[in-house]
């Protein structure tokens, strides 16, 4: 999607729906990173790799997901 | 205050705590109060509602749906995880500790001593959009006028 339809979207829309939109983003972007991080960690990946790939530290990762 | 609050009051802020951990919410808001109020759907202001706890959490998701087709994602069939549990608090939000305090409000006015679930169903009524809590009845088409209308009927 063009950056120009998104705002042209959101521009037509009650505030009250990008906002909601934001906070469900921030929630899916948990889940996805949830169960990405069990697949990579089934797949033998290191919590240094995760780390790298999210651009944070192993520790953080490690310290959010690690049993 | 809060040695005011009668048990069923703690137990509903207990559940909204659960609706917001579970749905990866970081603050405990009003639609998490009201879904917390549902939790336990035997006292008389819940079925003045009708309303039960599935259908207001499919309500919610709908809304969620809905905002983020407005930009262009769909996760309708998505397999979404669970989020694990948060180390930090979740605390109130402004619009969910105001509602406390219109509870509290609610039972002066009615010179009672405890604040019971149904001052804080009233207090809920009250909210008017873009609360989240509100939103969300519009979505469920609760008449709230009439709601209320039955709680005060049947206190009398």
């Amino acid at each position: 999607m063009e950056a120009g339809d998104l705002s042209e979207r959101l521009r037509s829309h009650d505030p009250a729906v990008g906002l909601r939109a934001v906070g469900a983003l921030h929630r899916l972007a948990e889940q996805v990173e949830t169960a990405s991080v069990a697949l990579a960690r089934q797949q033998g990946w290191s919590w240094e790799q995760i780390g790298d790939a999210l651009g944070v530290s192993r520790q953080s990762v490690h310290a959010k997901y690690g049993k | 205050m809060s040695t005011r609050f009668a048990t069923g009051v703690r137990e509903v802020v207990t559940a909204a705590l659960e609706e917001a951990r579970r749905r990866g919410d970081r603050r405990i808001g009003t639609e998490h109060l009201f879904l917390g109020l549902l939790h336990d759907p035997g006292p008389v202001p819940l079925r003045a509602l009708g309303v039960d706890l599935d259908a207001a959490r499919a309500a919610l998701d709908a809304l969620d749906q809905v905002a983020l087709a407005s930009i262009g994602i769909d996760i309708q069939g998505v397999e979404r995880a669970g989020i694990p549990a948060s180390r930090k608090r979740t605390p109130l939000t402004s619009g969910a500790r105001s509602v406390l305090e219109r509870a509290v409000k609610e039972v002066a006015y009615e010179r009672s001593r405890r604040i019971t679930p149904e001052h804080m169903l009233l207090a809920l009524l009250a909210c008017e959009r873009p609360d989240p809590a509100a939103e969300l009845m519009a979505q469920l088409g609760v008449d709230r006028a009439a709601v209320r209308d039955r709680i005060h009927r049947s206190d009398t």
